[in-house]
């Protein structure tokens, strides 16, 4: 799937291991929920309803099962393979996604604050997101899932060379 | 600080403005609505007079309470405004934060012969995205509001430009004026052709069916609408509104374009407009990034353009940025060209994003079609079938248009993306105006060798597309439309690379 060659170059780092653990549990989370309202969907409402409910009650199942199975089995690994990061010397350069992959390319001498946030979730992996914004506001760039330590360094270096090379151009 | 030069005051005559619209009284309204809901609106007529002169002596001494207290002051270093009615704020603008006045003339403020300042300024630091902010000094008279601002914006440039210092109160005297543009009145002919100026006629509509619903029932007279029934009833009731939508979209775009204006000023682009409320815009040429020239399916067809100047730290960059309201195609062009260098013609993009373009342009038909299909199998109910097939017909056209509008290219100093089909802009930027790419590429744009590369830039919309080019051909494009920096997204040969940063 991925073997067509990416059209801009692939930034070198990828994510530590903890992320996959991470998506895992999100993964998990998300297919309770989806079972809890297949589940709800299959008790509540009558089979008797005619119109596309027969349908419906044995497609919703599968589409849910396939959903729950990519996402938990799949996906979690997928993405950690997908999701890189590097800082150059003048840039940072993210890829994310996983069927749809976006790359993200900012130059050090645009960034005009940098953000290191945890979430609920990222606590309990020890991990933290790098959020490096611009004057644009599509051009925010974040590292995702990295070792807390890292992600304050990497934050603290950029904000600091930002600081020495920041273009007012903008 | 304050030394020499004392705070100033808003005209008086301010507050007879404020009475009449009820600009402070308003804020009550939330407030006033329960209480007057709980004692309740007993008596008749005399009831609703009381009512009415309390509501005006409250309206009268919250404005002229909000006046009293108001005051502000341009110093040399900063703009302070000092109001509030119980909590005094005090609010202290650097000039060198301040990226452009807007002087407002609305109707009432005309008879009364003053003006509105709106000063906007850049928010300190953060994350800078739509956290701009506006001083409004509200009532000033017509010449102090034009002292106040090339007061406002010369004690900016001079502390740019600190040599000049000395000709601080003379703002140079021969300010050369350079004729950009002028709105030609048969222009507004094409308005009924725009989106937007179509919409007008119809908010008012809704405003007015909302004003009558509000009405209880009692009250309205008893007009029977006139029974349509006959074929040429009712083409002529739609004949009828459409003339009126036309009209009404004419009157619109007459209300805020009368006698627009551009020129150049010294540094700036000045955009004078209106016809009850007078605007004076004024743009700093050295934050235009790029323009982007906007012509939908409507003006297209008559040959319009609308040209949008794309200005760093603009807050409503949408209304302010206008440079061109309405227009010829070719005034519209031209006038985009004399501001940011054009990059030649646009390279159209690859045959896989026509496809692509069709496929998503059929998909929606096609599953309605679907859909249909099963229910007039299982049903026998095939209308839906019938809107498959026709939105799915319309679709073909459609994508076929949007594909047409595809395109980029570069020039030694700027790049142009266009896209786009019920509105279609394209957007010319200079290269130093590109803060970030973001490249996205979803599983079927990649079997199909294409990518959409996004410009990030700090103006206008934040991002300018250039959707579904060839995947090769983005590292080349996004090094040609920005600085030397972006050459990191050109594929290498695979080598090793540091492991980690820290």
């Amino acid at each position: 799937m991925t073997t067509a060659p990416s059209p801009v170059r692939d930034p070198a780092w990828s994510l530590p291991r903890s992320a996959i653990g991470l998506w895992l549990t999100e993964s998990l989370i998300n297919a309770a929920i989806t079972v809890a309202v297949v589940v709800a969907l299959l008790v509540w409402i009558p089979d008797d309803l005619g119109g596309p409910m027969p349908f419906l009650r044995w497609a919703v199942p599968i589409a849910a099962a396939v959903d729950v199975v990519v996402t938990v089995a799949v996906r979690p690994w997928f993405k950690h393979r997908v999701y890189r990061w590097e800082i150059t010397a003048d840039a940072v350069h993210t890829r994310t996604g996983w069927l749809s992959q976006t790359w993200t390319l900012v130059p050090v001498s645009r960034i005009q604050t940098v953000d290191v946030t945890r979430g609920l979730l990222q606590q309990v992996f020890g991990l933290a997101t790098v959020a490096v914004f611009t004057a644009s506001s599509q051009g925010t760039v974040r590292i995702w899932h990295l070792e807390h330590g890292m992600a304050q360094r990497v934050a603290d270096d950029l904000a600091a060379r930002a600081e020495r090379v920041r273009d007012q151009a903008t | 600080m304050t030394g020499p030069v004392p705070a100033r005051r808003t005209s008086p005559r301010i507050v007879l403005v404020h009475t009449a619209t009820f600009r402070q009284a308003r804020r009550f309204v939330p407030y006033a609505l329960p209480a007057l809901a709980a004692v309740g609106l007993g008596g008749g007529r005399w009831t609703v007079v009381g009512l009415v002169v309390a509501i005006t002596l409250v309206s009268l001494a919250t404005a002229t309470l909000s006046w009293w207290r108001f005051s502000y002051l341009d110093g040399p270093g900063a703009v302070v405004v000092t109001r509030g009615l119980v909590s005094r704020s005090v609010r202290t603008v650097p000039t060198d934060r301040i990226r452009g006045v807007e002087v407002e003339a609305p109707p009432l403020h005309r008879l009364v012969g003053l003006v509105r300042l709106r000063i906007d300024a850049a928010a300190g630091g953060s994350a800078g995205v739509g956290k701009d902010e506006e001083l409004l000094i509200d009532g000033v008279p017509r010449a102090e509001g034009d002292r106040l601002r090339t007061a406002v914006l010369s004690s900016r440039s001079r502390s740019a430009a600190p040599e000049h210092a000395e000709d601080a109160e003379t703002p140079s005297p021969e300010e050369t004026e350079e004729e950009f543009a002028r709105f030609d009145n048969r222009w507004l002919l094409y308005a009924p052709l725009v989106g937007g100026y179509l919409a007008v006629p119809l908010a008012a509509v809704g405003a007015l069916s909302r004003v009558v619903d509000e009405v209880p029932d009692g009250a309205l007279p008893d007009v029977d609408g006139p029974t349509v029934d006959s074929p040429g009833g009712v083409i002529a009731v739609v004949a009828v509104a459409l003339v009126l939508l036309a009209v009404g979209a004419v009157i619109g775009a007459a209300i805020v374009n009368w006698r627009f204006r551009l020129v150049r000023r010294g540094g700036s682009l000045v955009a004078v407009r209106g016809l009850l409320t007078r605007r004076h815009t004024e743009l700093e040429i050295d934050r235009i990034r790029g323009v982007a020239v906007a012509d939908g399916a409507g003006m297209r067809l008559a040959g319009a353009a609308r040209v949008t100047g794309l200005v760093t730290g603009l807050g409503d960059a949408q209304r302010r940025g206008q440079l061109l309201p309405l227009g010829p195609r070719a005034q519209a062009e031209a006038l985009a060209a004399r501001l940011v260098e054009d990059p030649g013609p646009l390279t159209p993009h690859p045959a896989a994003a026509r496809r692509r373009r069709l496929v998503r342009a059929v998909a929606a038909g096609l599953l309605v079609t679907a859909a249909g299909a099963v229910l007039t199998a299982t049903a026998g109910w095939w209308p839906l079938l019938l809107t498959g097939v026709v939105l799915t017909a319309l679709g073909v056209p459609l994508g076929l248009g949007r594909y047409a509008s595809l395109g980029h290219s570069t020039g030694p100093r700027s790049f142009a993306v266009r896209v786009g089909w019920l509105v279609r802009e394209r957007a010319v930027l200079e290269r130093r105006a590109v803060v970030g790419w973001q490249v996205k590429q979803s599983w079927f744009q990649r079997r199909a060798g294409l990518a959409s590369a996004v410009a990030c830039v700090g103006a206008g919309r934040g991002g300018y597309i250039a959707l579904d080019m060839a995947a090769d051909e983005v590292a080349a494009f996004a090094v040609a439309a920005s600085e030397p920096w972006a050459e990191q997204l050109v594929p290498a040969p695979p080598t090793a690379e540091h492991p980690r940063a820290g």
